[in-house]
């Protein structure tokens, strides 16, 4: 009698690479259990496929849901879901989609169906209470490089090669015309999202620097002089500015080890 | 059902779809204050020869936390191996090996949401012959050693004995009446039977309604242990809110000649 923890790796290996052979004959079901096999196969591949292609139907409009199916039956096999939450699933299926076989002839599709997955990121996210302009007016200017923020939930900042916002604009206008030339140019983009809805804003280098930065945990000092290497004229007290304003900041640590409490 | 309110005696949720939907768990903590929320998990994997994701687990403590359901449960069954989810419930071994180890899963599972748990008895395609018990006594067993509660799904039973060719009143029967904290009503789907060619398996799909047999059973099995909570589970295809509730409404027709121990049926 197989241990459980061989039974488990040879049925793991039945229902996602298809290889049933070894788990069979423990089995009993039918004439030929074996066979059965390909009930859960199918429970993993439809269910994972389905929401793939629940995650991507612009991509799916862009390319074609065949195209899409065979992409993501692929991607489930050699990606299966490292846990259970299949919300969180399909980070890395743009990336593998556009290395598939028929991709290499829209070179956008990566950066399409990345931006098409962020926008389905923030759009389950919710806002949480933005600090309070009147709180960042008492901060002291001289610790101010040293200040970390935490911005919504709700964003994110993608650097793509083609301009496909454009694109995805045209999908959720249904408004696609019969031909669209896409020239290829570097676009920065800022993604924004809460409660069902997103927006798509295209912003300049520097302002993308210093938020995609920020938002990743980088000091107010650090991401200014990023943004200031990517354009000398940035004014980083403006960009604070804005953010504030935009009420994307939700809260303001002193150092890294802070956790959200220690508020100016 | 946020905007409307439809009469319905309480809701179940699988955890997974809300834990990583911020937006969706926000929706979820507003359905509860107006009906009372099971939470009936698919991640946890108490049969999996490894350990159980603990992270995993945490967040549905941390859900249950927000939301006070009347029941948290989960199946039989395991889903991880290693680090990989394979988004089904898969079949176990009926063993010393596989109940020592499902003991202690649903031990950590219980400490760790300070609650009882429930566990489904699962629908079946594949068993194993090497099984050394059957599933009602092992369910038994588990019982006795977790002090864990059972979710009793009588369509599961009904598909499982079509497949796996055993009596279902028997199952019943033998079933651990005394653990029964819920029971469940589902559709299933005939298909083809390649294994057997020429006969169907019966495929446990939740995307129909519930069939005849399911009905006659649920009967039955109310009969031997009186009334519990029970749900109709219909999460694929499906149909108008209010079909969804006639079919709670004649499990409540069919509990209602019965002694009643609870309440009433319900849907998700």
């Amino acid at each position: 009698m197989p241990a459980l923890t061989e039974i488990q790796f040879r049925f793991r290996n039945a229902v996602i690479d298809g290889d049933s052979g070894p788990v069979a004959p423990v089995l009993v079901g039918g004439r030929n259990p074996q066979k059965r096999l390909a009930i859960h196969r199918r429970n993993y591949e439809t269910g994972l496929v389905d929401a793939l292609l629940l995650k991507f139907p612009a991509t799916r409009w862009l390319i074609g849901t065949p195209l899409v199916i065979e992409a993501a039956r692929q991607f489930i096999r050699r990606h299966p879901p490292q846990a259970p939450c299949i919300a969180e699933y399909g980070a890395a299926f743009p990336d593998f989609l556009s290395k598939c076989a028929g991709a290499e002839r829209l070179p956008y599709l990566r950066d399409f169906a990345e931006l098409e997955w962020l926008a389905g990121q923030v759009a389950i996210a919710i806002d949480a209470m933005p600090v309070d302009p009147e709180e960042f007016s008492k901060a002291d200017l001289k610790t101010l490089p040293d200040v970390r923020l935490t911005l919504q939930s709700g964003l994110r900042y993608l650097n793509a090669s083609w301009p496909v916002e454009n694109l995805l604009k045209l999908y959720l206008a249904e408004t696609a015309p019969d031909q669209l030339e896409l020239v290829p140019a570097r676009v920065w983009i800022e993604v924004r999202g809460a409660r069902g809805e997103f927006q798509l804003n295209r912003l300049d280098v520097a302002s993308f620097t210093f938020r995609k930065c920020v938002s990743e945990g980088c000091t107010l000092g650090e991401a200014a002089e990023r943004a200031l290497d990517a354009d000398a004229d940035f004014d980083p007290g403006q960009a604070l500015a804005a953010l504030i304003a935009n009420r994307f900041v939700t809260a303001v640590r002193q150092t890294a080890e802070d956790k959200f409490h220690d508020r100016l | 059902m946020v905007a409307t309110c439809p009469r319905a005696g309480w809701l179940e949720i699988h955890p997974e779809n809300f834990l990583a939907n911020p937006h969706a768990a926000e929706l979820l903590v507003e359905l509860s204050a107006n009906y009372p929320i099971s939470v009936h998990t698919v991640g946890i994997s108490v049969g999996s020869a490894g350990s159980i994701d603990r992270w995993h687990l945490k967040r549905i403590r941390g859900l249950a936390d927000r939301i006070k359901p009347i029941f948290v449960s989960g199946h039989l069954a395991w889903s991880t191996y290693r680090n990989e989810y394979l988004n089904d419930l898969l079949p176990l071994p009926y063993t010393e090996e596989t109940l020592r180890l499902v003991a202690a899963h649903i031990d950590e599972v219980q400490n760790t949401l300070g609650r009882p748990y429930l566990i489904e008895n699962p629908a079946s395609y594949v068993t194993f012959q090497f099984s050394t018990m059957n599933e009602a006594d092992f369910l038994a067993e588990i019982v006795l050693r977790t002090g864990c509660q059972l979710l009793c799904d009588v369509s599961n039973v009904v598909v499982s004995a079509h497949n796996m060719g055993f009596d279902p009143h028997q199952y019943i029967d033998d079933f651990p009446s005394h653990a029964i904290a819920e029971m469940h009503l589902g559709g299933f789907t005939p298909e083809e039977d390649e294994a057997t060619p020429g006969s169907e398996v019966w495929i446990d799909t939740h995307a129909a309604a519930i069939d005849r047999r399911s009905w006659d059973l649920y009967a039955y099995t109310l009969q031997r242990f009186g009334a519990k909570p029970t749900l109709i589970e219909w999460d694929n295809g499906l149909p108008s809110l209010p079909a969804l509730l006639r079919e709670a409404a004649y499990a409540e027709e069919i509990a209602r000649a019965i002694p009643m121990e609870t309440g009433h049926a319900s849907a998700h």
